[in-house]
């Protein structure tokens, strides 16, 4: 059971991490307001089920508004830095991001958090044999699973997948094929925040949707981008079920350590190979 | 006279920083000046790093908590003296920037300063859960006794001011150590790796343990920073390891100008102030904190410090030599 929730948990993490390691990949950013754009979608999906009252279209529509609300981060504030050349910066202005905007949520919405209900059909339990295991959690597992697969078919079989994938490897030589290059990283952007809201709307029934939910999240998916290798997805993925399990495996057997397990792994694995399990050469 | 005016050229502006030091109590209430102290020594700490050598650290509040908990510990369980503790913190910090700067320090840029910020966050979790009984958890270490030092001679730490000058002497010691670190030969190759770091390997220099001694320097300070800090609070909070207390060293830093010498002092004073003064009026100023961040980084990114030398060496190109202009040199560094 804890397997499950394991796996359940690193489902996020795995929408997250994907997210951030596009983010790098694609623009050498690192993207500290990655968990705010998380919480976003949490308070998004929170605030559209009032009133929709459908899950569904709730999660859709939250996705939608915060990727825009990324993509308007993304052409106001990073772009003007892109020509100072030095990564320090657009890192330092997501982290200033990360501390602005949980507060402004927490002026809108207050600082007590919410709760969210499991939508009416995946409310309850499977049981299989002695073991109970929550509808949702299976619903996150094999939604975020189909997400994958339609953003691997994505990037390996449309246009603009290929493009991003290219401007990953080689911005400049995409530049001169005629590409514009600005707008592929504004779209890459704000796809990464897309996951992140995803990430967020589907974890809100299940976690604490309150202000500095990202707070903690950002720092355990940097781990888990990290232990995949920033920049890669396949890293993203693997780096997500293996923390998925060690945070909820942890929890389990030692729970006063769980937290301290993850940074461990992390520096454990950093140190061993510091590109990460999949990231690529010359990105460290 | 003229060893006396060689002297006094050299360290005009550690002289002028000190006088307003000295007199900052007077125009500011007492503990907020202690704070900028404080933190101050904390960002110059942690420019060594960063402004200096050019790396990168999420994790600083690691060496500050350090410090504090290992001067909270010593003064709670073993009645230390205020001496020996600072001692202990500073010590503490010291060791653990030296262990973490050495296995990390051959990871580049974006995953060091991340590294880092994993052994940040992992004394932090320490320190909430499982270490709790000895630090104190959420509420932080409590129960240190009421402070005074009695050698050279006797200090009243329950009065602010003399903690203030107490402070003082202590963050004054370290500017002019830091000063005379920076300016020798050896700040000249921190600064030659923050430029080029291959070029300085091919002449020859190991940057590694370069990069690992001006560190272990950096953690030193922030740890005397937060030993400095547990004796103005009287507690050690648990918040002193938060990745949020790193945030702030980088704020600082930048605020003033990463890489000039009194930029984090500077950055740490006007940060302080106004965290001093706007929280009393806005209930939720970290929204203005980080809105400080994204409008530095996109309109000043050096700083004001910085911002300033650069106006000058602009201004330095254009005006031939008057009055004025020597009056800016001998402002300028």
């Amino acid at each position: 059971m804890q397997v499950i929730l394991g796996l359940a948990l690193g489902a996020i993490f795995i929408l997250l991490a994907s997210g951030l390691s596009m983010i790098y990949g694609l623009m050498d950013v690192v993207n500290f307001a990655h968990g705010a754009f998380y919480m976003l979608g949490a308070y998004a999906i929170y605030t559209l089920n009032r009133f929709l009252g459908n899950f569904g279209l709730g999660v859709a529509f939250s996705v939608i508004i915060v990727a825009l609300m990324g993509s308007v981060v993304e052409l106001t504030l990073l772009r003007p830095l892109y020509k100072r050349n030095n990564p320090l910066y657009p890192l330092l202005l997501t982290f200033g991001l990360a501390l602005a905007i949980p507060d402004i949520i927490k002026i809108i919405y207050g600082l007590v958090g919410k709760s969210i209900q499991y939508p009416e059909s995946l409310m309850g339990s499977f049981l299989l044999g002695t073991l109970v295991i929550p509808k949702y959690r299976v619903f996150v597992i094999i939604f975020t699973f189909t997400i994958l697969i339609a953003l691997w078919l994505f990037l390996k079989k449309s246009d603009l997948g290929m493009i991003l994938r290219a401007s990953t490897r080689d911005k400049e030589m995409v530049d001169i094929l005629g590409v514009s290059v600005p707008k592929v990283m504004t779209a890459g952007f704000t796809m990464g925040i897309a996951l992140a809201a995803l990430g967020g709307s589907i974890a809100a029934p299940m976690v604490a949707v309150e202000p500095d939910m990202g707070v903690n999240i950002i720092m355990q998916s940097f781990v888990v981008t990290v232990i995949g290798g920033l920049g890669s997805l396949g890293g993203a993925i693997i780096g997500g079920i293996i923390i998925g399990q060690v945070v909820s495996l942890t929890s389990l057997l030692a729970g006063a350590y769980a937290d301290v397990a993850i940074y461990f792994a992390m520096a454990t694995i950093l140190l061993l190979r510091p590109r990460g399990l999949f990231g690529e050469i010359g990105r460290e | 006279m003229g060893i006396l005016k060689n002297i006094a050229d050299k360290y005009r502006h550690i002289f002028l920083a000190f006088l307003i030091l000295l007199c900052m109590p007077a125009v500011i209430p007492v503990p907020t000046a202690s704070t900028i102290l404080i933190y101050g020594l904390y960002a110059l700490g942690y420019n060594i790093a960063l402004g200096y050598t050019g790396m990168l650290s999420f994790g600083h509040a690691a060496f500050f908590g350090l410090g504090a908990y290992g001067a909270g510990i010593a003064f709670r369980y073993f009645n230390a003296s205020v001496w020996s503790s600072l001692l202990t913190g500073a010590a503490l910090a010291t060791f653990f920037s030296l262990i973490i700067g050495a296995l990390c320090v051959r990871k580049r840029g974006v995953y060091f300063a991340l590294l880092i910020a994993a052994f940040g966050q992992m004394f932090y979790f320490l320190a909430l859960s499982p270490l709790k009984r000895i630090t104190g958890g959420e509420d932080g270490l409590r129960g240190i006794p009421v402070l005074s030092v009695e050698t050279p001679f006797h200090v009243n730490l329950a009065d602010p001011i003399s903690l203030y000058f107490f402070i003082l002497v202590i963050v004054a010691i370290s500017i002019l150590v830091m000063h005379r670190f920076l300016q020798s030969p050896f700040g000249s190759l921190l600064q030659g790796i923050r430029e080029n770091e291959k070029r300085l390997r091919a002449c020859g220099y190991n940057t590694n343990f370069i990069k690992v001694f001006s560190f272990s320097v950096s953690g030193l300070f922030a740890g005397l920073a937060g030993a400095l800090y547990t004796i103005f609070l009287g507690y050690v909070p648990l918040n002193s390891l938060y990745w949020l207390t790193s945030g702030t060293a980088l704020l600082m830093t930048l605020l003033g100008g990463v890489g000039t010498f009194f930029g984090p002092l500077l950055g740490a004073g006007i940060f302080i102030y106004f965290e001093d003064t706007i929280s009393a009026i806005v209930a939720r100023w970290e929204i203005i904190v980080g809105g400080m961040f994204v409008f530095l980084i996109l309109v000043f990114p050096e700083g004001v410090l910085g911002t300033i030398r650069k106006k000058m060496e602009q201004f330095g190109q254009t005006e031939s030599k008057s009055v004025q202009e020597r009056m800016l040199n001998w402002l300028k560094k």
